[in-house]
């Protein structure tokens, strides 16, 4: 059995369908390529005839092609070797002047296991190349933006039902199968704009069979995976609380994730109560995802999306229209970005957390706000520079919390009055332990030295003695099980020791 | 039908010729000997390669075509010692090759030739310059370049008539004219062409230092190579894209 797909593959760019702009956008660029020299991203959804279009624009052009797809093996040095040298290469035919087209099927899939480091070497073939590029993607966000800014793009929509049919018509005309046209239409209406699907749908209905009928066509609708930005629109304009739970669960992404997006997404639409609202939700959506991270209980996820989605759908009380730009979260990058405050307040919260004997998570929500306050702009200087004192803090963190400017005086002053209290505090501290080091010369401090390595050796040969304790008892043990195994002998070799000394005088 | 007995060391330079481009090869069983051709994932080089029957102790075939694995086919090669012969048997029902070599017998299940890459078309090139030199030239050409660049330069330079080796780095350089007294043979004409050191170097392994390999080349044009192998039974000849030149 040959795959219709296959068979009925478009050859020329002119039997490409649906995508009459894309596709002459596609050939313009390939005809000014020696202008521009740029590569190309052709994205769109799953089988609308990205990969198709490629191959039948090298055969136009006459170009032969070399092509990467996912089951290959794609990592970095692979990507370098073939596409990296296939792209600064001519022609086997026409040598340097030759052109060749490279295809990257699948150029948003470059990262994961077997493709480690395979999306930083596409961008760097990219850049290199000399010849002409195309990089077939699903989701155009999904590739990196060095690699977006280096091309050109080129979008194909879903192909609509009108331009599926016809397609449909032509292969049962070619395969000499009669049709119904509403049984075309049927199988066109479910696969929604995809026309690879359209074409299995309708071999695996047709095939065998000589007449096609609306009744035969018993397809059901496909499964789908929702965009991110399609499920928010529906989200936060249309949906009621099933329905958006139901529409979450085609959207692929995480809990975690998704509130992420709602969350940063949601004010855009909603306001006033209704945001409350929405965000009474969210909290809860977080407290759940909160209870997975703790318990590893992933069943409570579900909860967390019950929230998210219904509830933050049933919070909407004025209707919603329009188009709103939503974004990707902030999240991660105010993550990112906040990396460098983050830690230095973990790292004073943690010394805080050690002198107060308090837990970190503690000293940095509840201690940390207080010294904040007290210390506002070091206006209680006194208090400032016990606190710097007691905690040991640097300039960098005591501008942290108080404030003020790490690189002006008061904070230098601060800095330095609190480490020479601190020095005088633990002479006070110390009491007399430390007299005779600190006054007498070297001798003296000689001396002391020798007492505690005194002391110390002391403290060993207590150890010691310990251990040899145990030692002897077990020696006591074995002697005494051996002199109650052979009393005699034991004896008679004390005695003859005794005498042996004596004997050897004589 | 197929059916041959072959010394270890002509299957292996067969193999290892064609391994240097492609994983997997067609190999067509012609009544008159062996015939392979084959180009790489990225298109750029290409191998054709034929085996005369004379080259086996005993050889039998009536056209077939099989497609192998050929690290597989490699490595049970590798496995007789030199001197040994190897027995080679198709099974024409089970789609396997019956290997014996002193004994020891392995079947190696084969590859769809369908699944296979296509077999390129031998591109039709008229180059104007045709060096005949020795296998170890082109060794130490390709070694010394290795050490600086990536790519290298080949050409004749028809005025002075040399041929020359051209390798530039970031910071060093290489480079190398043998005149027609150090050449085999030199038909001068204009050419010029750089081409990628990693297929060189792959190609360079499979040419045997002592023999000679002709050269045609072009002015930004692929550049063939020809040499023979198995005493001049065996003719291989390599085709490899030109780098493009860019500034």
């Amino acid at each position: 059995m040959t795959d219709w797909t296959e068979t009925y593959r478009p050859t020329t760019l002119s039997e490409v369908r649906g995508n009459n702009k894309a596709r002459d956008q596609l050939r313009e660029w390939a005809e000014s390529w020696d202008d521009h020299r740029k590569s190309v991203i052709v994205h769109g959804s799953p089988g609308v005839g990205k990969t198709s279009a490629a191959h039948a624009l090298a055969n136009d052009m006459g170009w032969p092609v070399m092509e990467l797809n996912a089951s290959d093996d794609r990592q970095a040095d692979v990507i370098k070797r073939v596409a990296g040298e296939a792209s600064k290469t001519g022609t086997l035919t026409a040598g340097g002047a030759g052109r060749r087209l490279v295809i990257l099927d699948e150029a948003d899939n470059f990262h994961g296991n077997a493709d480690y480091g395979g999306s930083r070497e596409v961008t760097r073939v990219v850049k290199e190349a000399n010849q002409p590029i195309v990089l077939v993607a699903n989701e155009f966000y999904d590739m990196s933006q060095s690699l977006r800014n280096n091309c050109e793009t080129i979008e194909f929509r879903d192909v609509s039902k009108r331009s599926i049919v016809p397609v449909l018509r032509d292969i049962c005309r070619r395969e000499g199968i009669e049709f119904e046209e509403a049984a075309l239409e049927k199988v066109a209406e479910s696969t929604s704009g995809d026309l690879r699907s359209a074409v299995n749908d309708l071999q695996a209905v047709a095939e065998d069979a000589k007449r096609l009928t609306e009744d035969d066509v018993v397809t059901d609708e496909r499964d789908r995976t929702e965009g991110i930005f399609d499920f928010l629109d529906a989200l936060i304009k249309e949906k009621n609380a099933e329905e958006a739970l139901r529409a979450s669960y085609d959207v692929d992404e995480t809990p975690d994730d998704l509130l992420n997006w709602v969350e940063d997404n949601v004010p855009k639409d909603y306001h006033g109560a209704e945001l409350a609202d929405a965000y009474e939700f969210l909290s809860n959506a977080d407290r759940w995802l909160g209870r997975v991270r703790a318990t590893q209980d992933y069943s409570y996820w579900r909860y967390a999306t019950d929230n998210l989605t219904a509830g933050v759908a049933a919070s909407r009380r004025e209707p919603k229209g329009g188009w709103t730009r939503y974004g990707p979260p902030s999240y991660w990058s105010k993550l990112g970005s906040t990396r460098g405050t983050r830690d230095t307040r973990d790292s004073i919260a943690q010394r805080v957390a050690e002198v107060e004997g308090t837990s970190l998570a503690t000293a940095r929500r509840e201690l940390l706000p207080y010294l904040s306050t007290m210390t506002h702009h070091c206006s209680n200087r006194d208090l400032t520079v016990r606190m710097a004192g007691a905690y040991d803090l640097d300039a960098t963190e005591l501008s942290f919390i108080t404030g003020s400017g790490e690189s002006t005086n008061k904070v230098q002053d601060i800095v330095a009055d609190a480490e020479a209290r601190s020095a005088k505090q633990a002479v006070e501290h110390g009491g007399n332990a430390f007299l005779n080091a600190s006054t007498s010369d070297s001798s003296a401090s000689e001396t002391s030295g020798d007492e505690t390595t005194d002391g110390a050796s002391e403290t060993t040969t207590a150890a010691d003695g310990d251990g040899q304790q145990t030692l002897e008892k077990s020696g006591t043990d074995s002697d005494s099980s051996s002199t109650a195994a052979d009393p005699q002998e034991d004896g008679e070799a004390e005695t003859s020791d005794d005498q042996s000394g004596l004997s050897d005088f004589f | 039908m197929f059916k041959a007995i072959v010394s270890a060391e002509t299957l292996s330079s067969t193999l290892d010729s064609v391994s240097v481009l492609v994983d997997e090869c067609k190999i067509h069983l012609e009544e008159d000997g062996l015939q392979i051709r084959a180009v790489d994932p990225a298109n750029v080089g290409m191998v054709d390669l034929s085996l005369e029957a004379a080259a086996f102790e005993s050889y039998e075939a009536d056209g077939g075509l099989i497609g192998v694995d050929l690290s597989r086919l490699e490595d049970i090669a590798g496995m007789a010692e030199s001197g040994q012969l190897v027995q080679l048997e198709l099974d024409e029902e089970t789609r396997k090759l019956h290997i014996q070599i002193d004994g020891l017998e392995y079947t190696l299940a084969l590859i769809d030739p369908d699944s296979i890459r296509q077999e390129p078309d031998i591109p039709d090139l008229d180059l104007p310059a045709e060096v005949i030199l020795e296998g170890k030239d082109i060794n130490r050409s390709v070694k010394a370049a290795d050490m600086v660049s990536d790519h290298i330069a080949l050409g004749v330079d028809d005025a002075d008539e040399f041929f020359y080796v051209n390798a530039e780095g970031d910071t060093d350089d290489v480079h190398l004219e043998l005149t027609p007294d150090d050449l085999i043979d030199l038909q001068v004409g204009s050419a010029h062409s750089l081409f990628s050191l990693d297929y060189l170097k792959d190609m360079n392994k499979a040419i045997p230092t002592d023999t000679e390999v002709t050269l045609e080349l072009g002015e930004e044009f692929p550049i063939k190579m020809h040499f023979g192998f198995a005493e001049g039974q065996g003719q291989v000849t390599y085709m490899l894209a030109p780098r493009i030149q860019s500034d």
